[in-house]
């Protein structure tokens, strides 16, 4: 079993006997050291990762490779987060993805906490008040739930 | 060669090996010395070599930007090429227009000639025209004497007229005769002169009466002119009067009119009587567009969801409706502009009273677009500044909560040590900046609060939870009193976590090791809770107790203690107590023997959050 590790340059193998089965996160983050942070930290847990510097890239990846969770930063260039959750959320398979969003921006921002309240299943995680082995746990914890 | 030769030559060929190791050494450190110049060398390059690197990226970006100059350059001349073929075109068919002109105007000018011609024939046609005219006088001296002749005819014509008199005679005797009927017809006229005699004594007595008349006239003029000097007597003070009412009335208007806000005021039907300049220039109407009209109709107001007001909606409307002043909040309302901008107002519409009566309602707006502007301008900057100051804490808190983990291979104790340094003030960064974000979104008053039913006693335990590694680390004897009748109470569940979560933390922080923490809460009375955190730790100095709520200020005496701790948590403490209605205080005492702080806090049940 082998794994692309950033942006394919690298091969890693797996022992497939650890982790049953596969679960592939996407992470949308236009930070390279915090989304080559969190791709090494997935992948020593035994997840597959796929990655995307905005919100436009991340839908495209998100809708063609279907990834079983998105991590999803909110301000970003080309597209922003917001705009980036509406178009996943508007696709049939991208409806029920569970999502994260894995931002820096304040949860008192009025016009984002607007535009989130339509979305209160979605997880609003602040990164810097978030260990990162925490973030890995949330998401474990999420993909169990949505996986009953 | 005897032993003692021997001997001195051997001891001859260690000195010399001794020398030679000496040179030897000396040659080994000038090669050390030369090695580490060229070490030194090699990093100057090296770091010459990275400069190199700088520099050629930054040509390679000046390369492509002039690049995109140029293209865009490229994409100009092909749009100049065009033009210039455009009026190449547009040259030629003037050229073609100038040339049928002139043919044009060579066949005007053989027109002209030929005119000429006909001219000079016309010309020929009147001399010919002449000389008829004159054998035709001629010919008129002729006709003089047929003339002559006929007179000659008419007297014999005059001798037949003296038979048609012997007529006439005939016809004077049939005359007399018809006389006779005539004296028949004098008596008759007579008859009516008598007639007539009547009717002139009728008239003298009609002529008696007029005079009579006459003189009630007389009488009447007088009294007219009287009464018209009456009049203009009346006339001048009524014209006086107006003037001085008028002058009063222009002042009025003048100073109502030349208000800085924009000014309507309309009768009891919202029918405009007045607008101001800067009413007709905030709302870019004319006075004569609005005047006489009802002000709902004319004036086309949205909220901020870009609806349209109602009419009953209207400031105004609700002023004359319900009779009372109205204010809305700045930028709560718009006007649209006719060139579609939009125009965030502060309105204050009042209904005008005269004896208990709404005769009217006067409205006074301004343009709020620049407080807005800066309103947004300070919560971008809040969100800015929260998103960029963040993103490099992030990164170092993950990097170093991975290799803390071991992720990256095991760590040694001092690097250990030295990295969860790094780690922890990289965490009280991250907490200062929470801090100062809550201390904007405060002060901005761009927090979102949400007030909903909350458990205070689950909050609290969750609070007492997240404590209850420091509380074990500084082996603080910690003790609550909860109150199970402790009613749910309406409050934000985030800003009440951050009311407890501040004060519990300060009393664990702000107390010696061992020392004693307790928390209580109960209800009050019906209304209110309150909650209480006391400790037996440092205290607060007598002389700073009124600066502990001041922004960024810390007491002497922890200052010493910790470095930890921004000096913002009971700033923001006291801010969203007294936002949501409640009040906050506290005792203190750095005496050896009742040492230690309480903190109370009351809040009331049905909060008030604003």
């Amino acid at each position: 079993m082998y794994l692309y590790k950033k942006n394919g340059l690298e091969l890693i193998s797996f022992d497939p006997n650890k982790v049953q089965p596969y679960k592939t996160i996407l992470i949308v983050e236009d930070e390279k050291s915090l989304r080559e942070a969190i791709v090494d930290i997935l992948h020593t847990k035994n997840f597959l990762s796929l990655e995307a510097k905005n919100g436009k890239e991340g839908v495209r990846v998100a809708l063609s490779k279907h990834p079983d969770l998105i991590l999803l930063d909110l301000i970003m260039p080309e597209m922003d987060g917001m705009i980036a959750l509406k178009k996943i959320r508007e696709d049939s398979w991208g409806a029920t993805v569970p999502i994260i969003i894995l931002t820096n921006l304040s949860a008192t921002d009025e016009e984002f906490m607007n535009s989130t309240t339509a979305q209160k299943d979605t997880l609003y995680l602040i990164k810097s008040d978030w260990k990162i082995h925490d973030i890995v746990k949330k998401i474990g914890e999420v993909l169990r739930i949505s996986n009953t | 060669m005897n032993k003692k030769t021997i001997i001195s030559t051997t001891e001859d060929i260690i000195d010399n090996l001794k020398v030679l190791a000496i040179e030897k050494e000396t040659v080994r450190r000038k090669l050390v010395l030369t090695a580490n110049k060229l070490a030194l060398t090699a990093e100057k390059l090296a770091i010459t070599a990275e400069e190199k690197e700088v520099v050629r990226k930054k040509l390679a970006t000046t390369a492509k930007e002039k690049e995109e100059v140029r293209r865009k350059l490229a994409v100009t001349a092909a749009k100049l090429a065009l033009t210039a073929e455009k009026l190449a075109l547009s040259a030629k068919e003037k050229e073609s227009v100038r040339r049928r002109l002139v043919v044009t105007a060579a066949q005007l000018a053989s027109t002209a000639e030929k005119l000429a011609a006909t001219a000079k024939e016309k010309e020929n046609v009147r001399k010919k025209l002449a000389v008829t005219a004159a054998k035709l006088a001629i010919t008129a001296e002729k006709l003089a004497v047929t003339a002559a002749k006929l007179a000659i005819t008419a007297e014999k014509l005059a001798s037949t007229a003296k038979e048609k008199e012997t007529v006439r005679r005939k016809l004077a005797l049939t005359a007399a005769k018809l006389a006779i009927t005539a004296e028949e017809r004098e008596n008759a006229r007579r008859k009516l002169v008598v007639i007539a005699k009547e009717k002139e004594n009728v008239r003298q007595k009609l002529v008696i009466t007029a005079k009579e008349k006459e003189l009630v006239r007389q009488k009447l003029v007088i009294t007219a002119k009287k009464l018209k000097v009456a009049y203009k007597t009346m006339e001048q003070k009524v014209i006086d009067r107006t003037k001085s009412l008028e002058m009063v009335r222009a002042k009025e208007e003048a100073i109502l009119m030349s208000i800085g806000d924009g000014l309507i005021a309309t009768d009891e039907n919202g029918v405009i009587i007045l607008i101001n300049k800067t009413a007709q220039q905030l709302l870019d109407k004319k006075s004569k567009e609005m005047i006489g009209k009802i002000f709902t109709e004319v004036v086309e107001m949205h909220d901020m969801k870009d609806t349209v007001l109602s009419a009953d909606k209207h400031p105004i409307s609700i002023a004359l409706i319900e009779k009372r002043i109205v204010t809305t909040s700045a930028g709560s309302l718009y006007y649209e502009r006719k060139n579609k901008t939009k125009l965030p107002l502060a309105i204050v519409a009042t209904p005008v009273i005269l004896d208990n009566k709404v005769i009217g309602a006067i409205k006074v707006f301004r343009d709020v677009t620049y407080e807005r502007e800066i309103d947004k301008a300070k919560t971008e900057f809040v969100s800015l500044a929260s998103h960029q100051l963040r993103t490099p804490l992030s990164a170092v808190n993950w990097y170093a909560e991975m290799l803390l983990a071991g992720d990256a291979g095991e760590l040694n104790n001092k690097q250990k040590k030295y990295l969860d340094e790094v780690y922890k003030s990289n965490q009280r960064m991250v907490e200062l900046v929470n801090a100062l974000l809550d201390v904007s979104c405060l002060e901005l008053g761009t927090f979102v609060i949400e007030p909903e039913s909350t458990d205070i006693l689950k909050l609290a335990h969750s609070v007492i939870n997240e404590q209850q590694q420091e509380i074990s680390r500084r082996k603080i004897v910690f003790s609550e009193s909860i109150n199970d009748t402790t009613p749910l109470i309406k409050a934000d569940p985030k800003l009440l976590r951050m009311i407890l979560q501040n004060i519990l933390s300060n009393s664990i922080k702000y107390t010696q090791i061992g020392g004693k923490v307790s928390l209580s809460i109960a209800p009050e009375d019906t209304s209110n809770i309150i909650i209480k955190i006391s400790d037996n730790g440092y205290g607060i100095p007598k002389n700073q107790q009124d600066k502990i709520f001041t922004k960024l200020f810390r007491a002497d005496n922890v200052r010493d203690k910790d470095t930890d701790g921004t000096g913002l948590g009971l700033y923001i403490v006291k801010s969203v107590v007294e936002n949501s209605g409640g009040k906050i205080w506290f005792k203190s005492s750095i005496d050896e023997k009742t040492k230690g702080t309480t903190f109370y806090v009351r809040l009331p049940i049905n909060g008030d959050w604003k």
